[in-house]
């Protein structure tokens, strides 16, 4: 039997702003349960969709770290915040929900190598 | 090599679009083989019936058409991504009792298992983001 696909992907969007973190996500379900291994990196204003305390009841979408939260359940690997990103957008460490886990560069660098696929969202 | 392309741009919003479709063209022109185009998010305007560009503009819907007719190219609009914004296959018209389909001839409605499939049966997978 071959190792199954690796997708890699990579969302760089606020979790509101546009239908890009949301589409993120569907791929990721999605591929994952087509048994795909997938990986899953917020980078840059990314990291916002970790904000704590969204309250999107008044605003017509769904809440977006609810669905974060949502990815281990459905078979996706792992949910990585880059840690620069989360830095230069004041997201701390300590507030991080117990899902999502810190990448540095260097292993941001290493997973992109070892994927098979990579999609940025 | 075997691509696959993925569009997220409308053709009207970004470069997205026109680049994807002259990286397709060239990639085919060189002898390469495209396995899939699937058509995600805005993206899935490129396959819009109904498009009328001015006549100055490059029609990208109907590019898009010929390249896949010309070469027998599987090319898949996210189904729902295009059934929200209106784009219909005549079956999908049928279903919800629209007036009118308005998806080109050339593409298909399906569903995001084609990307994943596509990601199984490509050597690379290019995504034009927005």
């Amino acid at each position: 039997m071959t190792a199954p696909t690796s997708l890699l992907i990579l969302m760089r969007t606020t979790p509101y702003g546009d239908q890009q973190a949301r589409a993120a996500i569907d791929l990721a379900l999605t591929a994952a349960a087509f048994e795909l291994k997938v990986n899953c990196v917020l980078l840059d204003a990314a990291v916002l969709q970790l904000a704590g305390n969204q309250d999107t009841s008044a605003g017509g979408q769904k809440n977006h770290l609810a669905l974060l939260s949502a990815l281990e359940i459905y078979d996706v690997e792992a949910l990585y915040v880059h840690t620069p990103s989360a830095d230069r957008f004041g997201i701390s460490s300590a507030s991080l929900p117990y899902f999502a886990q810190p990448l540095e560069d260097k292993q941001l660098q290493q997973l992109m190598a070892q994927a098979d696929q990579v999609m940025v969202f | 090599m075997k691509f696959s392309i993925v569009v997220q741009g409308a053709p009207w919003n970004s470069a997205s679009a026109l680049s994807a479709l002259r990286f397709a063209e060239t990639a085919v022109a060189a002898g390469h083989d495209i396995y899939r185009l699937f058509f995600y998010q805005d993206g899935v305007s490129n396959g819009a019936l109904l498009s009328v560009p001015p006549q100055d503009e490059v029609d990208i819907p109907a590019r898009w058409q010929q390249l896949i007719e010309n070469h027998n190219i599987d090319a898949v609009v996210c189904a729902a991504s295009a059934l929200k914004r209106g784009i219909l296959d005549q079956a999908e018209a049928g279903r919800y009792e629209k007036t009118a389909a308005s998806l080109r001839p050339g593409f298909s409605i399906s569903g995001l298992g084609q990307l994943v499939d596509a990601f199984q049966h490509s050597d690379r997978v290019v995504n034009f983001v927005r």
